[in-house]
């Protein structure tokens, strides 16, 4: 396990093959702990695949992947209860009610029933669903289901969460205000989050480090972001121009756009 | 109905609000009331122009059908308790067969093809063989029904283990769930709909192969009555136990629709226009 010094994911010389296509190639990149890091990149820059490694889906051919110290592959069961994902499509479970697909992950993780629901609920509420909760999936909107998707994920109460374009799929209005949302409850709650997304406005709206990969997936470029450059217009859209050079300049083809 | 909770409608596909359901359901029991009605008067003009060895008139049906309820009554309760025997084993072993198809590395591929050969085996052989294999009646029936509604419950349940998205199967595994737990959260809830599916494609069936099954091979039971009533020139009896058969069919799907309905309520039921 990690102590404070150490990095809570690391990945170092990340190598990863499919047949002949290259999808990894030497990725070296740090997480620290309580921090929100976007990974940004073109669709097939390889940033899901990096997502699947670092929740020990797929293995890596080459280097090494740690997450909260151990190899999320090899040691699949260490990190049950550490960390919790939620996807660019809600994924939620048609036959159960909103609150009940909130405790899923604590039902897998075999906490008391009493707990299990009142958690659910809490939860509900943070996202901002208080009301819903009988609602089956097909009554809920899109935005809805995305929070149900999210309260599902941090009910758990993992020291870290991966966001798999979680919110792209989502109008622009809707997608920032979940987007500001979730970050406030991530950083209320000190979390741990990786985020992968396409959209350059995720990254820079929510992110405190930004690594921006190229294809295969490699960091081409690393930024730093606090609140004080955020306020900043003309520094925040310099960074825009600069991630958008390092992504390749087709940006409005790719859907990469502000 | 708020917002909310108001069902999105796409293209070609209209999602039907509640009172629409009850509607429609009105609209198909009065056609199937057109139906019967139409049916028992060209029965009654037929009746009129040929012999009653031929062609009874329905009250003379009707008649046979009282009759048939209140001395023979057994037979029904014994017919339908063999059918309802026959399908939930069906059920329990199918389902069973199905999830290690789907699941089992080792086991699964032989199932299946044991499975497939099953479901190429003609209903009569089974007959045929049962009544050289079992000396007991109530044995016969019970081995006819089983090896002939199995495999439906075994390849549709396969078939709903193969539709379960990955997507589903990954969210999962992020909670690292055990393969019980994914049994009990998702395999089983995703399989409720392909075993309704099955209970109401094979009823009717079931039916009619319990009576083929009585005929052949047991002396109580509606299709032994059937065979005796055949054999003593009662047509109207004959036809009193086809209809009263029709209506223990149309009792059995409608009790599968509304338990469907119970359990089955986080459906959207949509509506192709």
């Amino acid at each position: 396990m990690t102590n404070a010094s150490q990095p809570f994911i690391s990945l170092k010389n990340v190598y990863k093959q499919f047949g002949d296509y290259v999808a990894v190639d030497n990725l070296s990149m740090e997480v620290h702990r309580g921090e929100i890091v976007a990974l940004l990149g073109r669709t097939g820059a390889g940033k899901s695949t990096v997502m699947s490694m670092l929740m020990g889906t797929i293995a890596c051919d080459a280097g090494e992947v740690r997450v909260a110290g151990v190899d999320p592959c090899q040691e699949f069961d260490a990190l049950r209860g550490k960390m919790a994902v939620s996807f660019q499509t809600d994924r939620l479970l048609p036959w159960r009610t909103a609150v009940e697909n909130v405790e899923l992950g604590l039902q897998i993780l075999n906490r008391p029933k009493a707990e299990t629901r009142r958690a659910a609920l809490a939860w509900l509420e943070r996202v901002k669903l208080k009301g819903t909760e009988d609602k089956y999936v097909h009554e809920l909107s899109g935005g809805m289901r995305q929070r149900v998707s999210l309260a599902r994920a941090l009910a758990v109460d993992p020291e870290l969460v991966f966001l798999d374009e979680s919110f792209s799929q989502l109008d622009h209005v809707t997608s920032q205000v979940l987007r500001k949302d979730f970050a406030q409850i991530v950083r209320t709650y000190g979390k741990t989050c990786v985020f992968v997304t396409h959209r350059i406005e995720d990254a820079l709206d929510i992110a405190d480090r930004i690594f921006v990969l190229a294809a295969p997936a490699r960091v081409c470029l690393e930024l730093q972001v606090d609140a004080q450059l955020r306020a900043d217009a003309d520094v925040m859209s310099r960074l825009h121009d600069d991630i958008a050079h390092a992504i390749g300049g087709e940006e409005q083809e790719e859907g990469v756009h502000e | 109905m708020n917002a909310m909770s108001k069902p999105l409608d796409k293209p070609g596909i209209k999602l039907a609000a509640k009172p629409a359901e009850g509607s429609a359901g009105r609209r198909e029991l009065i056609a199937l009331a057109v139906v019967i009605a139409g049916l028992a008067l060209a029965m009654e003009i037929g009746s009129r122009f040929t012999e009653d060895y031929i062609l009874p008139s329905p009250v003379v049906v009707g008649r046979a059908l009282i009759d048939l309820l209140t001395v023979d009554y057994m037979h029904v309760v014994i017919t339908l308790g063999r059918l309802g025997m026959a399908i939930v084993f069906s059920l329990i072993v199918g389902v069973t067969i199905g999830l290690l198809m789907g699941t089992s590395k080792k086991a699964g591929p032989y199932l299946k093809s044991l499975v497939i050969i099953d479901t190429g085996i003609p209903a009569l052989s089974w007959m045929l063989i049962a009544v050289f294999w079992f000396k007991d009646p109530e044995a016969r029936i019970f081995f006819i029904l089983t090896v002939i509604l199995l495999p439906f419950y075994a390849l549709n349940v396969y078939e709903g283990l193969r539709a379960i998205p990955r997507d589903w199967v990954d969210m999962m595994e992020s909670f690292r769930p055990s393969r019980l737990q994914v049994m009990r959260y998702l395999i089983v809830p995703h399989i409720v709909p392909y075993i309704f599916l099955t209970t109401k494609s094979v009823i009717g069936y079931a039916i009619r192969m319990v009576i083929f099954a009585e005929l052949v091979a047991s002396a109580v039971g509606i299709g032994s009555r059937m065979s005796f009533a055949q054999s003593t020139f009662r047509i109207d009896q004959v036809m009193a136990w086809t209809f009263l058969l029709v209506i223990l069919n149309l009792a059995l799907q409608s009790a599968a629709n509304l338990a469907e309905k119970r359990l089955l309520k986080w459906r959207a039921e949509a509506k192709v226009r």
